[in-house]
């Protein structure tokens, strides 16, 4: 914490600003998640005179990856908490536990909800999501308490958990999946399987209705084989063309209106609202219509404010999904440009790869993975580099996958945060 | 589920691109090269099918043609565009194009045009002509208009292969031609690999959504669906032979056997073709809506809508 004083200045006013040691690049990192918090490290790992400053609200951040094990009865809700005390005492972070409120790109300063600045040099935004609240009709913060998106971890995973729970045997499960892009493509699948596990076990008479704004969705073939093999016809899925896309929704009456008018009513609701870059991409001004962010891909620097990169979920970074393992070879990559940037080197040749795991029911489980490069100037998939698991793959196959799947979350967590497993 | 068909094709980029190209064949094609080329079929590279194949040319990260053809207009590029123009030069940047910068999924690419007209008697846009240049073939929708539509607006789904950019021409009553384009960048998200699967059972079934009842001069909005798998041509079966191209060609709108809406659709309309659009009925009346199949076969639905 010595650090801590050696940068603090107090201006005329009062105003207290943090600019790191005035002989040392400073760089503030915003968000503590899949993105932010390996940059952290990484940068610190790379570069260890460089002052770090990560800014996160919560001292104990849970990852959305998981949720649906928790939902599923599979989980622990704990077991997906990480906390800084790694990226503080090891690797010398500092670690600000305030909400980054506003950004003076010029000017290089962050404004902090508590009132204090952080002066930059180099400015890393890994802000996740927000919602479009109000895109979909019906669709807003109220709405959410009462049809949950539970999109982001947190007290919306506990409202759905316990909504669940508290379901009559014999109900209906509706899930309303937006359109592309949105924060991990297969989670909606992999939540409908993970809850009709939880329902199956528990409440066998129940039914687990999928609405989807789309007609495909990421692997699809082995969603609905492991969907038609373990829990028959108690999951359906219902795609754009079908009907499935859901224009209004009424959370008093937990009801949803599709395009073509046909109204349905749920005993639990769980809507996937659509989405944006979270809020301090936008009050940087670095987003476009789209309302997410257009990045160098080579560097993931922003497009429209110069020494301000972004990575994670809230970037346009197609082919690569929005997920927490492409967020954390985002934070690698782009703390190694910034550290060549600093040291005005030459940007090494980037590379990042992408594996997403999904769980359809115990010792079940699937994936799709890939390795992306620049090429042209524009992001791609390596030709050849991936693919998804086989279809028809025997019970051992899928158990093995499933186990990497859990494995993968061991192994991320000690990557980004320094969590062990337990035991 | 029993009726749900794994249709799984591979499909060679190449080959769906040199398919049906012919107006534009010397400049578009691209340089072969040995790895995938058509110059060395044994090694061409087989991609896992995305609807109609079209989408997994993106994969391929070309852009043939594009590149020499830079610093002309849109409409200049797109040699059926020039032809439908005829040697009238478009006023451009007056047709608004509703398209994603960026789309995870070449398939369904949801699009919206909009023009800027009063859709009066005397003043209406009487033809919206889409085109994608980057496309094994150009033509994607011909919408004819009429002022029963109150407003000159409608939104579609289309198939696009590549990053490119989409061309829209009106002529309005008068004779007039405007013109319209954006770029789309088509990107193809790995955690979107998936298999082609579609309802065989279910072709030629409608969906329809109509306003039961409006206000005098208020304008409604209808949207429609047909099932339909808009097979392209360009595809090949499991042993490597050419499925044949069958599409929705047409579909009509009336109200009380008057036009509303026509349109002609091509293969890179999207598998179960969707299109909304207003209508501003003058009076009470029956809306009535036509869809044809390129082998002749059509299905009609008609809806009762009260004014007043």
């Amino acid at each position: 914490m010595g650090l801590l004083g050696a940068g603090t200045l107090l201006a005329a006013g009062g105003l207290r600003v943090y600019a790191g040691r005035p002989s040392h690049a400073h760089v503030a990192v915003v968000g503590g998640g899949f993105g932010g918090a390996t940059a952290a490290k990484y940068l610190k790992i790379l570069k260890p005179d460089l002052d770090v400053t990560l800014i996160e609200p919560n001292r104990r951040y849970y990852t959305c990856p998981f949720t649906n094990l928790y939902l599923g009865g599979l989980r622990d809700f704990e077991s997906l908490g990480h906390d800084y005390r790694e990226l503080q005492e090891d690797y010398g972070v500092r670690v600000v536990p305030d909400f980054a409120e506003d950004v003076d790109v010029d000017g290089r300063r962050l404004k902090l909800a508590e009132g204090s600045e952080i002066a930059w040099d180099r400015l890393i935004l890994s802000p996740g999501i927000d919602f479009r609240w109000g895109a979909l009709e019906g669709y807003d913060e109220a709405a959410a308490e009462k049809a949950p998106h539970a999109w982001k971890a947190g007290p919306q995973t506990h409202l759905l958990r316990r909504q669940l729970e508290e379901m009559e045997d014999g109900g209906t499960f509706v899930l309303v999946a937006p359109e592309n892009p949105f924060r991990c493509p297969p989670g909606p699948y992999e939540r409908v399987s993970l809850i009709a596990h939880y329902l199956k076990r528990n409440k066998p008479r129940s039914k687990v209705l999928l609405l989807d704004s789309k007609d495909n969705f990421s692997k699809q073939g082995l969603f609905m084989e492991g969907w038609e093999e373990h829990y028959g016809e108690m999951v359906e899925w219902v795609g754009l063309s079908n009907d499935g896309r859901v224009i209004r929704v009424d959370p008093d009456r937990l009801e949803v209106e599709t395009e073509f008018g046909t109204i349905h009513r749920a005993s639990v609701l769980n809507v996937v609202p659509p989405q944006k870059a979270g809020l301090i991409a936008h009050r940087a001004g670095v987003t476009d219509e789209s309302g997410w962010v257009p990045v160098d891909p080579n560097t993931f620097q922003s497009r429209k404010a110069p020494g301000v990169y972004v990575i994670g979920d809230a970037t346009e970074a197609a082919p690569m999904p929005k997920s927490g393992f492409v967020a954390n070879n985002h934070g690698k990559v782009t703390a190694a440009a910034v550290v060549a940037d600093l040291e005005e080197r030459a940007v090494p040749k980037p590379t990042w790869a992408n594996t997403c795991y999904s769980v359809i029911a115990p010792e079940w489980g699937i994936t799709v993975a890939n390795v992306y490069e620049v090429h042209d100037g524009e992001l791609r998939e390596v030709p050849g580099s991936g693919g998804v698991s086989p279809s028809g793959a025997p019970a051992d196959f899928r158990r093995n996958e499933a186990r990497y799947a859990e494995a993968w979350y061991a192994a991320i967590s000690q990557d980004v945060w320094g969590t062990r497993p337990p035991g | 589920m029993e009726s749900r068909v794994s249709a799984e094709v591979s499909f060679s980029v190449e080959a769906g691109l040199n398919m049906n190209n012919k107006n534009d064949k010397k400049q578009r094609l691209p340089t072969p090269v040995p790895e995938s080329g058509p110059a060395n079929p044994g090694r061409r590279r087989a991609l896992r099918l995305l609807v109609a194949g079209l989408a997994g040319a993106a994969l391929t990260g070309r852009t043939p043609g594009l590149a020499n053809n830079r610093g002309s207009a849109a409409w200049e590029r797109i040699e059926p565009a020039r032809e439908r123009l005829n040697g009238a030069t478009p006023k451009d940047g007056a047709i608004k194009l509703d398209l994603p910068g960026v789309t995870q999924d070449g398939s369904a690419v949801p699009l919206t045009v909009e023009i800027d007209s009063p859709m009066s008697e005397d003043d209406f846009i009487e033809a919206v002509y889409l085109y994608a240049g980057g496309n094994p073939t150009p033509e994607l929708l011909d919408v004819y208009l009429t002022p029963l539509v109150g407003r000159a607006r409608f939104s579609t789904r289309i198939r696009l292969n590549k990053s490119q950019s989409v061309l829209a021409l009106a002529r309005t009553n008068r004779g007039e031609w405007l013109a319209g384009d954006r770029e789309v960048r088509v990107t193809v998200s790995g955690c979107l690999s998936r298999d082609d699967t579609y309802d065989f059972d279910a072709v030629m079934r409608t969906r329809v959504r109509v306003p039961e009842r409006l206000e005098p001069g208020q304008i409604g909005e209808v949207r429609t669906l047909i099932d339909h798998p808009m097979e392209t041509g360009l595809r090949e079966d499991g042993e490597g032979q050419p499925i044949p191209e069958r599409i929705i060609n047409e579909f009509r709108a009336e109200f009380n056997g008057k036009s509303v809406l026509k349109a002609r659709l091509y293969r890179a309309i999207s598998a179960n073709p969707y299109l909304r659009f207003p209508i501003a009925p003058n009076g009470s009346g029956e809306a009535t809506f036509h869809w044809t199949e390129d082998t002749g076969e059509s299905v009609s639905e008609s809806f009762r809508m009260e004014t007043g």
